[in-house]
């Protein structure tokens, strides 16, 4: 027994990792696998669709409305996020718990603004522009509270993370020289996490370009507006014309927010007018001109939302939800459960389904996916391909992601009929591009030092791959897998949507026959699964520790 | 005992951008010596070891092993069992087991496949028994590397040297960060193995004490040229006063 013990200890990633695998193919075997996945057509359209990605429609006409579009996805996407940091910002502060005073007041200021930063960032960016859009009428500013509240919940949760985690003594030394508790969180806490938060907004920044896009999807203008039209249309030349500015628009988008997060961690003094402040006013010029553009050229009106009608559809919508003088609403109903709770677990498959497969073909591409590795300094190895492989893979990398899952799914459902499997499918391309990348970057982090060593004891490719950098790589990535898989979860109801099965077509269904009882139960179990996908990942990361 | 030259390094130069880190050094090295290298930080020896082994491309200058110039020997298995390296605790993989570490010696020699199903079962284990017997760790064979004390890892360093036997180790800082006891534990050790097997051992050292300790032979860097080269016995305390002197003496 007590040599078993190691044995096991031994093992136990070995053995995980089987479990992990066997999960995946349990998730595998919900689909039915025949010829019926696809359509008839299906084939000829996937032929035409590649045809559209080699020769994108190039016509001036089309390069304008791509371009127009292409500043409303922006607009909407700084509108979104400037409010979300406000919202971020205040809301985060009270949930640190850093600006009471006792320790009661403390938990209950931490509990209760805590709870509502994670209800808020719980529910999809997509459904509350459906929930706004049902309540309020399709206005720019459903939109923009739907970007805002979901981005304020997560960037308010990693703010009050980071002033939790701020070290105490500079705080106390401030407390000791008599400042107030406003004092303390000006000269304390802030400038301790300001460099941090800004290169997480910078981030969050990049996915809100994303999701501005799909938001479309209610009703709004933008990129994907103008890709559902032109898939609406089967003119795949032009859907690919606006992929590829919604893509130009990510990679500009993440290259400023390279270019910003360097300068934050490089502490250099500039002496006048530096790249920092052209930051700022670049910024603050983003945003004024965003916010003047959205009132002035797409008329929003935040009083008229607040108009006597809309609070009256408001009002029957929320009553409507909670089902009060219902009959027989749905969340009370055994039968509507049942139905709801398989396809929750036909939801999950998908997730599942999904991370796996961005799993297996990040897995495959990563290793010459890093700079170290392309460069031969970690290996000691060289080769004239490293580069081209490195480049190609990369470019892959950056095309995966900056598509948005929803339209990878629209595209992919002219290929398959609906079902769960073209879910996973539209899931995974765009994450195994988010997967790669983080995990190159993982790669690319590492002490060289050991690698090296085991290159001058003669060990090949191969084996160095799986004697070094693997089991010091692994728990990392595998990190990165359980957190792109709750990533996933939430986001399964959106590909739903556009009728890839799961609870987001039911959904959306349940949506369009003013079903509210029913959008409850679906919520509730959507919930559930977050819930899950909390508890399994988190079980799973302290059994690798 | 045979007198092999084993290293020749004939005017090796080396320049990092503007820096020279190597001046055009020349020395031979027999086999069976155990050489310390010497000198204040950023004399070179590192960038020394690091040429040697092949990890860094020289800039003029020639470097012979055993007779044959460095880059005649094809990386893998042939330089393997010429030269083999050891650092401070850094270069060991620390999630797998001692085990695994060890037998990375055994890489150079296995396939693919034998390589990976070690990593399952482990292959040849009565070699890597008997290696961690001679550095006494033999009841820490499953343990995980990282949670071995420094001055139990760097035996586990040499247990992997004793299954790779190379002709030629390069040890750089092998007692850096170890505290006297274990230092003279680790050196003790090393020199006793590298006697025993015949070997040749070449190893940067930050002091003085440990060089003259265990040596033989002392050569000393200083601003990338060799400021001395003897016999530990003649080795004068003067001389090395002079090699730490701070200020240039111009």
């Amino acid at each position: 027994m007590t040599k078993l013990i190691p044995s096991l200890q031994l093992h136990k990633r070995f053995i995980l990792t089987l479990l992990l695998l066997f999960v995946f193919i349990w998730s595998l075997t919900s689909v039915h696998w025949n010829a019926e996945l696809y359509h008839a057509g299906g084939i000829p359209t996937m032929l035409q669709i590649f045809e559209g990605l080699i020769q994108p429609n190039l016509d001036l006409d089309i390069l304008m409305v791509g371009l127009e579009s292409t500043w409303i996805t922006l607009a909407y996407a700084v509108a979104g996020m400037s409010l979300a940091i406000i919202y971020a910002f205040i809301v985060g502060v009270l949930a640190s718990g850093s600006l009471t005073s006792s320790k009661f007041s403390r938990i209950i200021s931490k509990v209760v603004f805590r709870g509502i930063l994670g209800f808020t960032r719980s529910i999809h960016e997509l459904i509350w522009a459906w929930l706004f859009v049902a309540a309020v009428g399709l206005s720019p500013f459903a939109a923009i509270f739907a970007l805002a509240i979901p981005y304020g919940g997560i960037l308010g949760r990693i703010f009050a993370d980071m002033l939790t985690d701020v070290p105490e003594q500079p705080i106390l030394a401030l407390k000791s020289s008599g400042s107030s508790r406003l004092q303390t969180l000006v000269y304390g806490y802030l400038p301790l996490v300001w460099a941090d938060f800004i290169s997480y907004t910078m981030y969050r920044f990049e996915c809100a370009i994303r999701s501005s896009a799909i938001m479309s999807f209610v009703g709004l203008g933008g990129l994907g507006f103008q890709i559902q039209l032109a898939l609406a249309d089967l003119k795949y030349d032009s859907v690919w014309t606006f992929v590829f500015f919604l893509i130009v628009l990510v990679i500009l988008v993440d290259s400023w927010s390279n270019f910003v997060r360097k300068g934050l961690t490089d502490h250099k003094r500039v002496k006048g007018f530096g790249t920092g402040w052209f930051s700022v006013l670049f910024s603050l010029l983003l945003i004024v001109g965003s916010w003047v553009y959205i009132t002035l050229a797409e008329k929003a009106n935040l009083f008229e939302l607040l108009s006597e009608k809309n609070l009256e559809y408001a009002k029957k919508f929320f009553v409507g939800l909670l089902g009060i003088n219902q009959e027989n609403p749905a969340f009370l109903d055994a039968e509507s459960w049942s139905t709801a709770l398989m396809l929750t677990l036909e939801t999950l498959e998908m997730s599942i389904m999904a991370i796996g497969f961005a799993t297996i073909v990040a897995f495959i591409t990563v290793i010459p996916a890093a700079r170290n590795i392309a460069n031969g300094s970690l290996t000691l190895k060289k080769s004239w391909y490293n580069w081209i492989l490195y480049g190609f893979i990369r470019l892959t990398y950056i095309f995966s992601r900056s598509v948005p899952e929803l339209v990878w799914a629209m595209m992919i459902i002219f290929i398959f009929k609906p079902g769960i499997l073209p879910g996973a499918l539209a899931l995974a391309l765009h994450n195994f591009g988010i997967l790669g990348k983080l995990w190159a970057e993982v790669v690319e982090d590492m002490d060289p030092r050991p690698i090296r060593n085991l290159a001058t004891a003669g060990a090949s490719k191969v084996e160095i791959l799986f004697y070094g950098i693997l089991p010091i790589v692994l728990p990392r990535f595998l990190t990165y897998i359980l957190y792109r898989w709750e990533v996933i979860m939430r986001t399964t109801i959106v590909v739903g949507f556009v009728g890839a099965g799961g609870l987001g077509m039911d959904f959306k269904l349940a949506m369009s026959y003013f079903d509210y009882t029913q959008i409850t139960l679906l919520l509730l179990c959507y919930m559930i699964l977050v819930i899950i996908a909390d508890f399994a990942s988190e079980t799973t990361r302290k059994a690798v520790k | 005992m045979s007198s092999k030259t084993m290293i020749e390094a004939k005017n090796i130069t080396k320049q990092f951008e503007r820096k020279i880190a190597l001046s055009s050094l020349s020395f031979s090295i027999k086999q069976g010596e155990l050489v310390a290298l010497i000198g204040p930080s950023g004399a070179g020896k590192t960038t020394l070891l690091n040429s040697i082994a092949g990890l860094v491309p020289l800039h003029s200058g020639e470097l012979m092993i055993e007779n044959q110039p460095l880059g005649n020997y094809k990386r893998g298995k042939q330089f393997a069992k010429k030269i083999g390296v050891i650092r401070q605790q850094f270069d060991l993989i620390g999630p797998l087991a001692v085990i695994h570490n060890v037998l990375a010696g055994k890489l150079s020699e296995w396939g693919i496949f034998k390589s990976l199903f070690s990593l399952l079962v482990p292959q040849e284990k009565e070699v890597a028994i008997r290696a961690l017997e001679r550095v006494g760790l033999e009841d820490k064979i499953f343990e995980v590397t990282a949670t071995l004390s420094g001055g139990e890892q760097q035996r586990v360093a040499m247990a992997r040297l004793l299954v790779q036997k190379p002709e030629i180790i390069l040890a750089d800082e092998p007692v850096a960060s170890l505290d006297p006891a274990r230092a003279d534990d680790v050196l003790g050790m090393l020199t006793k193995i590298v006697n025993e097997e015949n070997q040749t051992l070449l190893a940067s050292l930050h002091s003085v004490e440990y060089a003259r300790k265990y040596f033989t032979r002392i050569i000393s860097l200083k601003n990338g040229e060799i400021f001395f080269d003897l016999p530990t016995e003649k080795v004068s305390d003067e001389l090395l006063t002079e090699l730490y002197q701070l200020k240039e003496q111009v």
